[in-house]
C-alpha cells in the first residue's frame, strides 16, 4: 500500500532523512518512532506530497507521489503536527470546505461531514469557531478532516500530542478501529503508544532507519537471552555460586545489596525457563526467596538502546546493532532510570 | 474549477469575518465620496462659467470632466487598500500551518493561486460596487453616456487585478504579514510613480517607463476607450504575477 524506496531529503547541507526504505501493507497500523528531529515529520510530508524527496521514491496507494501527486493525495488523509484549522471558521464550515477541496461530491458532502464529526467525536462542537476550541478538540477536528474523504491511507503526525489521558485512550481506540479498513501510519515519540496501537514499528534516528519490526519481535530480538530478577536473603558469594551452578544459567550478577538481602540478575540461555531450578536452589538451602520475576525489556529501553550513540559507534546494520546493545544491557546492569538520562539527552542533540 | 471556487469562496468569507473587508470597503467609500464631491464642485463651477459665456470650454461633458478624472483617482485608493487585502493571503496560511492542508489536498498549485486571486478580486469587486452609488447619482440627475463608464469599470477591475496579483506574489514570499504588507505597498508605489521621471528622459526610456506604469494604462479606459494594447498589458501582467506566485509556492516545497 505504501512503499518507500531509498528516500533521502536534504535541506541545503542538512540531511533530514537519509536512505529510508520500508513497506506498509494494506490495513496495517504502522508506527514511526523516533526522538524529536529524527525525520519523522519530513518523511510524512514526502508521503503526503507536501514536499518532494531529494532522492528516492515514495509510492502511496499505487501512485508515485512525485509523478501522480493528485491521484496519491486523493487517497491520503493527513493530520499534520499542528492541525491545519482556519480559526475564523466554524467546525462544520471548515469540514465542508475540506470536503470541497478533497473532491467529495456535492450530494455526499453533508453525510461525510456528519460521519467524520461523529467518528472524531466533535459533533457537539459543530457550530463553534475553530479558533475557540481547546487543544484536544482541535486535534480531533484535524483528525475529522483527515478522515473526511474516507481515504485508503491515513498519515497521522503525533495524533495524541497535547491530549489529556482520557482523550489519548479514546484516540488510540479510534486509530485501532481505523486499521483494517485504512492503512495507517502514525508517528510518535511516546513509546507505550506504539506497543498499544501499532502492528509494526520503524524506529528512526537522525534520519536513518534503526529497526523495522513488530513491537513484540523488537523486544525479543533485543533480549537475546532471558533474564530473571532474584532477591534472596543470604550472603552474596554463596548465593552467586549456587545460582551459577544451575544448568542453563550463563551469568549471574549482583544488582543490589541491602543488609543481608541481595538482588541478582540471572541470565540464561534463550528460550530456557530456569525459574523452577532457581527457586529450588534457593529454597532447598534454607534461604529466603523474597522475589523472583522475569525482566522483560520494555520498548522504552529498546528505543533508548537503539537510538543511543554509545550503543554502537559506527552505523551498522540493525541486527548487529541490536545484539551489541543487548549484551551491553546484560553486562552492565544499567538501571532503566540511569539509562533514561544520558541517551535521552543525546537523542535531542 | 470547483476547487478554485471553493478556495475563492473561503478566501472571500475570511475577509468578511475579519475587519479587513470593512476597513477596505469603508476607506474606499469615504475616499471615493470625497473625490466625487470635489470633482462635482469643480464641474459645477466650470459648467456655470460655460453657461454664462466667460471663456472656458465650449461644451462641458460630464463623462470627460467628472467621471474620467474620478476613475483615475481610484488608483490612489488602491495603492493604500489592496496591500491590506493581499498581505495575509499566503503569509497567514504559512504561519498557521493551514498551507499544509492546501498543499496535501488533491489540488494543483495553479488552482490554489487562482482561487486566492479570485477571492481577492471578489472583495475588490464589492469595493467597486459601492462606488456605483455615486455614479448612480450622476445618471439620476444628469445624462452621462454609459458605455465610457462601463469601459472605465473594466479598466479599474483590470488595474486592481494587477495590484492584487502582484500583492499575492509578495505574500507568497514571506510568512510575516507586516513584511508582506509593507513590501507590497512599496512595490505598488514604485509602479505608480515609475513614469514621473519619464518626461525628463530620452524617447526610448520614456516609452518604456510609461509602458511599465500600471496607472498610465488606465487613461484610455477612463476616457471610455478599450484598447487591446492596454488589455494585453493588464492581462499579461496578471498572468505573469500569478505565474511567479505558483513558482514561489513550488520552490518553497523544494526548499522545505
Amino acid at each position: 500500500m505504501i512503499e518507500v524506496q531509498h528516500l533521502t531529503k536534504r535541506y541545503g547541507p542538512v540531511t533530514a532523512v537519509d536512505d529510508v526504505s520500508f513497506r506498509v501493507e494494506r490495513g496495517e497500523i504502522f508506527g514511526f518512532l523516533g526522538p524529536n528531529g529524527a525525520g519523522k515529520t519530513t518523511t510524512m510530508r514526502v508521503l503526503t506530497g507536501y514536499m518532494p524527496p531529494t532522492e528516492g521514491r515514495a509510492i502511496v496507494a499505487g501512485y508515485d507521489v512525485l509523478d501522480h501527486p493528485i491521484e496519491a493525495k486523493r487517497r491520503t488523509g493527513y493530520l499534520p503536527e499542528t492541525p491545519p484549522l482556519y480559526p475564523e471558521m466554524t467546525v462544520r464550515d471548515y469540514l465542508t470546505f475540506v470536503a470541497k477541496i478533497k473532491g467529495v461530491p456535492r450530494k455526499e458532502r453533508r453525510v461525510r461531514v456528519d460521519a467524520s464529526m461523529e467518528r472524531a467525536r466533535v459533533a457537539d462542537m459543530a457550530n463553534r469557531h475553530c479558533g475557540k476550541l481547546s487543544k484536544g478538540y482541535r486535534q480531533r477536528v484535524g483528525l475529522a478532516q483527515a478522515l473526511l474523504h474516507n481515504p485508503e491511507v491515513l498519515i497521522l503526525d503525533e495524533p495524541t500530542a497535547g491530549l489529556d489521558p482520557k482523550q489519548i485512550i479514546e484516540t488510540r481506540e479510534l486509530i485501532k478501529q481505523l486499521g483494517g479498513d485504512h492503512t495507517v501510519i502514525l508517528s510518535t515519540h511516546i513509546l507505550p503508544e506504539v506497543g498499544q496501537t501499532c502492528q509494526r514499528v520503524v524506529i528512526i534516528n537522525k534520519g536513518r532507519v534503526v529497526a523495522v519490526d513488530s513491537p513484540e519481535n523488537l523486544t525479543s530480538r533485543l533480549r537475546g537471552s532471558e533474564t530473571m530478577y532474584v532477591q534472596v536473603d543470604a550472603t552474596s558469594e554463596d548465593t552467586k555460586r549456587a545460582l551459577e551452578a544451575i544448568p542453563g544459567v550463563t551469568q549471574v550478577s549482583l544488582a543490589d545489596t541491602r543488609g543481608t538481602v541481595n538482588s541478582f540478575e540471572v541470565s540464561s540461555e534463550a528460550g530456557r525457563d530456569v525459574r523452577r531450578e532457581l527457586a529450588a536452589a534457593v529454597v532447598t538451602r534454607g534461604w529466603g526467596l523474597l522475589e523472583l520475576r522475569p525482566l522483560r525489556m520494555s520498548l522504552e529501553e529498546i528505543f533508548l538502546h537503539l537510538t543511543t550513540d554509545e550503543s554502537a559507534a559506527p552505523p551498522e546494520p540493525a541486527g548487529a546493532d541490536l545484539s551489541a546493545s543487548a549484551e551491553a544491557s546484560a553486562d552492565g546492569q544499567v538501571g532503566p532510570a540511569e539509562a533514561a538520562h544520558e541517551p535521552g539527552e543525546n537523542a535531542h542533540e | 474549477m470547483n476547487n478554485v471556487l471553493a478556495i475563492a469562496q473561503r478566501e472571500l468569507k475570511s475577509y468578511f469575518v475579519s475587519p479587513i473587508a470593512y476597513i477596505v470597503i469603508g476607506f474606499a467609500a469615504i475616499m471615493f465620496g470625497y473625490f466625487f464631491i470635489s470633482l462635482l464642485y469643480y464641474f459645477d463651477r466650470v459648467s456655470l462659467q460655460a453657461g454664462v459665456g466667460f471663456g472656458g470650454p465650449e461644451t462641458v461633458n460630464v463623462n470627460e470632466m467628472l467621471i474620467s478624472p474620478l476613475f483615475l483617482n481610484v488608483s490612489v485608493i488602491l495603492l493604500f487598500t489592496l496591500p491590506m487585502v493581499t498581505m495575509r493571503t499566503y503569509s497567514e496560511e504559512k504561519r498557521s500551518g493551514t498551507i499544509e492542508l492546501l498543499l496535501t489536498a488533491p489540488l494543483t498549485d495553479v488552482q490554489i493561486v487562482f482561487g486566492k486571486f479570485l477571492g481577492g478580486l471578489a472583495l475588490y469587486g464589492a469595493m467597486l460596487a459601492v462606488t456605483l452609488v455615486h455614479i448612480g447619482f450622476l445618471f439620476a440627475f444628469g445624462n452621462p453616456e454609459w458605455p465610457p463608464v462601463l469601459a472605465g469599470y473594466v479598466g479599474l477591475l483590470l488595474m486592481g487585478g494587477c495590484f492584487l496579483s502582484l500583492g499575492l506574489f509578495v505574500s507568497s514570499l514571506t510568512r510575516n504579514q507586516i513584511v508582506a504588507g509593507m513590501v507590497t505597498f512599496a512595490v505598488f508605489l514604485l509602479f505608480w510613480v515609475i513614469n514621473w521621471i519619464a518626461s525628463f528622459t530620452g524617447p526610448t526610456t520614456q516609452g518604456v517607463l510609461n509602458y511599465l506604469s500600471i496607472v498610465e494604462h488606465l487613461n484610455d479606459f477612463a476616457r471610455g476607450v478599450i484598447d487591446t494594447k492596454h488589455l494585453v498589458y493588464y492581462v499579461s501582467f496578471i498572468a505573469f504575477s500569478l505565474f511567479l506566485t505558483v513558482r514561489a509556492v513550488d520552490s518553497e516545497r523544494w526548499r522545505g
